[in-house]
């Protein structure tokens, strides 16, 4: 085991109105079997110590699943590792290395404080995609409702996306379609998701134009800094569920 | 009625349907290309018999003597598709812009440099538009098509900004075909390394084609 000693240039800022500025910070004897937030985690404990104020970040479950930790790690979300930064260990650097360490940046996505940003604009992305018709109470049975291989494993796929809002924060426009395309995708795919498809997939985009997010423009940023694998094939798809949605709703078929 | 005009107006703000139409209207421009290229490529025909007319004043000529009102359709037509497509990207450029706050270090994990590029190369395109209508279309008898573009492509600086422009055309085609397919939902993860591949294809062989014109006239091919 070895241990690392790194320079970090950390993004400071007390508040949302505050004037935000890089600071340098030494990070010395940092294991490298520690993660990302374990090394922040003991330089916190060494400004604690000299009395300063700790860096303020996201974190919850630190195993990857929750989706909170964020941290744009030199320009890419979590580092550009395919892993989330609690997952992301600092045998991936390497000793007397400069880390650049800067929120999730987008106007959508208001700096709440030092690398703290409130990502609610995603939620309320998810909130105007509505309910789903299943019946609820006791566990339907297995195979009752029939639904290809591949169909169940592209919803599964598109349902992994944990909603960290990396792809928003990678994307040179800042927009969060693979975030939407990603949530519409992973019931439009399923025949439990047919009834509301063409009311899910126009309230979610026109939710998602309203909260601020940029325009796609292809570029697959998204996909190359996802922590889940999301794939920009539900980006292809929410724009054909969105063609295919708004000729019905002109025409008024309701299907 | 109203339901479709409602819906059309949605439409038409929304971001998705701002770049279905970017995407109609430069498959639209990507028609043109070849369809230009191909009647470009009638100056390599030479001439119709032993000292005759050269096969491109032909086809200059024969698209002036179309009716004036289907000449003037076209004309107008292209020019709409081309406002379309150049209003609404511009558009979208600064709705992007505004939605984005900077890094102080920036990170790129796998955008192309043609796809960062599209609205400077998509400029560079329209000065270069610009001038060639200019040079060649509004300044030009098309009975005497092959002299003028002798004229102009023996001028080394005139054929040297013709094929800078054209390189920017490759890399705004490069970038734009394979996000047109994406765009129109038709692309997959097995499909999208093809589409990358028709795209640089495409690119090579429209603007390889186009090119050729003034670096045959450079290297004494064409005289």
């Amino acid at each position: 085991m070895a241990n690392l000693n790194l320079t970090l240039k950390v993004w400071r800022q007390e508040n949302a109105q505050a004037q935000g500025r890089i600071e340098t910070y030494k990070a010395t004897n940092i294991p490298d079997d520690a993660s990302f937030l374990e090394m922040l985690d003991i330089v916190n404990e060494g400004l604690v110590h000299e009395g300063k104020e700790p860096i303020h970040f996201d974190h919850d479950c630190r195993e990857g699943i929750c989706g909170m930790c964020s941290l744009t790690i030199n320009g890419v979300p979590h580092g550009g590792k395919k892993v989330t930064t609690c997952q992301l260990h600092m045998r991936q650097f390497k000793d007397g290395d400069t880390i650049w360490i800067e929120p999730f940046r987008a106007a959508a996505f208001p700096l709440l404080r030092d690398l703290v940003v409130d990502r609610t604009a995603l939620d309320n992305i998810i909130a105007a995609g509505g309910f789903v018709d299943v019946r609820t109470g006791s566990a339907p049975n297995a195979n009752n409702m029939p639904v290809r291989k591949k169909t169940a494993d592209a919803a599964f796929d598109a349902a992994a996306c944990i909603g960290c809002g990396a792809c928003v924060a990678s994307c040179k426009n800042s927009s969060a379609m693979l975030f939407t395309s990603a949530k519409a995708a992973h019931l439009n795919l399923l025949p439990q998701g047919q009834p509301e498809k063409n009311k899910r997939v126009l309230a979610m985009v026109r939710q998602m134009d309203a909260m601020g997010f940029g325009n796609c423009t292809n570029q697959y940023e998204c996909e190359a800094a996802c922590p889940k694998g999301i794939s920009v094939d539900n980006i292809a798809k929410l724009n054909r569920d969105y063609m295919i949605a708004c000729a019905a709703e002109a025409v008024g078929v309701y299907s | 009625m109203n339901d479709i005009i409602t819906t059309a107006c949605k439409f038409v703000t929304s971001s998705i349907g701002r770049k279905i139409l970017v995407a109609l209207t430069g498959s639209c421009l990507l028609l043109f290309l070849v369809g230009h290229l191909a009647g470009n490529m009638t100056i390599y025909g030479g001439c119709a018999g032993e000292g005759g007319t050269s096969w491109i004043d032909f086809y200059a000529t024969g698209l002036h003597s179309m009716p004036a009102w289907l000449l003037w359709a076209i004309r107008l037509g292209l020019l709409a598709v081309a406002l379309i497509h150049i209003v609404l990207t511009l558009v979208l450029k600064y709705e992007n812009y505004n939605a984005r706050t900077h890094y102080q270090k920036e990170g790129t994990l796998k955008a192309t440099l043609s796809s960062r590029t599209m609205v400077l190369t998509g400029v560079m395109i329209l000065c270069f538009l610009a001038f060639h209508l200019w040079q060649l279309t509004f300044n030009g008898d098309p009975a005497n098509c092959y002299d003028h573009i002798k004229a102009a492509f023996t001028n080394p600086w005139c054929s040297a900004f013709y094929i800078v422009a054209i390189c920017c055309l490759f890399m705004h085609v490069r970038h734009g075909v394979q996000s047109v397919l994406q765009t129109f939902g038709l692309a997959t993860r097995k499909v999208r390394p093809l589409y990358n591949i028709i795209a640089v294809l495409f690119g090579i062989v429209v603007c390889g084609a186009f090119i050729s014109i003034p670096a045959a006239f450079l290297t004494g091919l064409l005289h």
